[in-house]
């Protein structure tokens, strides 16, 4: 038991020590900035893929995804304005 | 040390702590978020205004209703309180669209007029949590007319801070748009991968207290069930993302006034109801200083702040916090409903109903100020908010059953 508990004191003023040095380093901007610069490049070149397969199946007249997202998220919003609707009709029920 | 291996792989054959499981009813449904009524405790609620919670976009609701005991909602329910709480949902493709208006102002406008009209009542209290707190203050900003109160618990409202969300969503190179236009949602991994990076050894401190505490069942049903939360995340609608970057993280809108809602202003000095802002001494993810600042910017004169041990998840569902926090939060609602209608604090509860007893007396909230204010002396009929059809509220479309390991530290 004695053992653990010392392994453990151990392990709490290494993780303390560890983890602030980690976060330190974490918010640096020479690392920061070469992150956010990768994920942008990440996301750049899957918004291009994207685009090459939505053109391609545009030239064959089929919908996109991103027009078939664009109508469900239309019918979304429609569903939501009919609830307005019915909520202020059921309001100017006596 | 060997004990301790046992103990862990004993803990592996236990069933898992069940979430999330006070029984509610949908109240109402709308794309992918749903309104859920927690079933009112058998001699129906004891207070007037019932208490909406507002979670967070990118973890799921029951947070707020974590296990059997360790329930905030359950424990408000046994007090007497009508509680909703508004699930979010799972976002699809197609909600990469759904921007933060539809969120902030229409969403919690409905869920607000849908609590109340189910309640009998013309406004609610509202309580916000992390994120949620923010859309709460900014509705309430905006459209103040059905909130009762507000009660934010650890909402950020300032965004320029050292932390290290801050520092990376304010870089040059970090592209929101290109990020929103690449993933459509902004994927719960990476939103998951940046809160592991406010504190990179979390995971083996986690590893060392299983080994420590393996023997202790009941700590570990709330540790698993807090594992189980966390690794529970659900993606942020894009459109959405890329606003609260850009205008919230970015720009600082609140506090710079900047910030607009359905194309209106948002001003914090709007907000005349009640507040209540919780802050957490070792929040990592929301740091206090960023919570409490709210007090300062809103127009209310009957503001408190309640500051508090412990962390961002850890002092909202802790056995701690049902002794100090759910009860201080309990009577911050109790009082107002008494002074603003001078009527109730409703029909006491049948002595039969065993939960309707405190289970402990409330600590006093931090009073800054304490002003009485006019409301709707509106009597409520409490025994008749009880009635709606009992149907436990199943979890809503799309929410992964699967549970994912080996993460915790989340933001809420």
């Amino acid at each position: 038991m004695f053992g653990w508990d010392l392994t453990k004191q151990y392990f709490n003023a290494w993780e303390n020590q560890t983890a602030k040095y980690l976060e330190h380093w974490l918010k640096s901007p020479l690392l920061l900035e070469p992150a956010g610069a990768a994920l942008s490049a990440a996301m750049k070149s899957k918004a291009a893929a994207d685009k090459a397969a939505a053109d391609f199946w545009g030239t064959l007249g089929l919908p996109t995804k991103r027009d078939q997202e664009r109508t469900l998220h239309a019918l979304n919003q429609l569903q939501s304005r009919l609830l307005d609707l019915e909520e202020r009709l059921a309001d100017k029920q006596p | 040390m060997l004990d301790r291996l046992f103990g862990v792989l004993r803990q592996a054959q236990r069933p898992k702590p069940k979430v999330g499981s006070t029984p509610a009813f949908v109240v109402h449904h709308e794309n992918k978020w749903r309104l859920l009524r927690y079933r009112p405790r058998a001699a129906g609620p004891a207070y007037r205004t019932p208490v909406l919670l507002v979670p967070s976009l990118i973890n799921r609701h029951y947070v707020l209703d974590l296990m059997p005991g360790k329930s905030f909602a359950e424990w408000l329910v046994a007090q007497g309180h009508d509680v909703y709480v508004i699930d979010w949902g799972t976002p699809s493709d197609e909600d990469r669209f759904v921007d933060f208006d539809d969120i902030a102002d229409r969403a919690i406008a409905r869920a607000l007029r849908v609590a109340c009209k189910t309640a009998g009542a013309e406004q609610a209290h509202v309580l916000g949590y992390c994120l949620g707190g923010t859309l709460a203050v900014i509705h309430a900003a905006r459209r103040p007319e059905r909130v009762a109160s507000l009660t934010l618990l650890a909402a950020p409202v300032a965004f320029h801070d050292d932390g290290l969300l801050s520092l990376w969503t304010r870089t040059q190179s970090f592209d929101v748009a290109a990020l929103v236009a690449g993933a459509g949602n902004v994927p719960w991994q990476l939103l998951q991968s940046a809160f592991h990076m406010l504190r990179p050894t979390l995971n083996l401190q986690k590893a060392v207290t299983i080994l420590d505490k393996a023997w202790d069942d009941e700590f570990m049903d709330g540790f698993l069930a807090i594992e189980t939360w966390g690794s529970d995340n659900v993606s942020f609608p894009g459109a959405c993302y890329r606003t609260y970057i850009e205008e919230l993280y970015r720009a600082d809108g609140l506090m710079q006034g900047s910030f607009s809602l359905s194309g209106l202003p948002v001003r914090l000095e709007n907000v005349r109801c009640p507040v209540l802002a919780v802050t957490f001494e070792h929040d990592t993810i929301v740091p206090w200083q960023s919570a409490a600042v709210v007090l300062d910017r809103v127009g209310s004169s009957d503001k408190h702040r309640l500051h508090l041990a412990g962390g961002h998840v850890g002092a909202v569902v802790s056995k701690k916090a049902s002794k100090g926090l759910w009860p201080a939060l309990s009577t911050f609602w109790a009082d107002r409903d008494a002074s603003s209608s001078g009527v109730e604090q409703a029909a006491p509860a049948a002595s039969t109903d065993r939960e309707a007893a405190p289970a402990v007396p409330a600590p006093a909230v931090a009073a800054t100020s304490v002003t009485a204010t006019a409301g709707s002396p509106e009597p409520a009929s409490v025994a008749a908010r009880a009635a709606a059809a009992p149907t436990t509220a199943a979890p809503s479309k799309g929410h992964r059953a699967k549970r994912r390991g080996g993460r915790s530290q989340n933001g809420s």
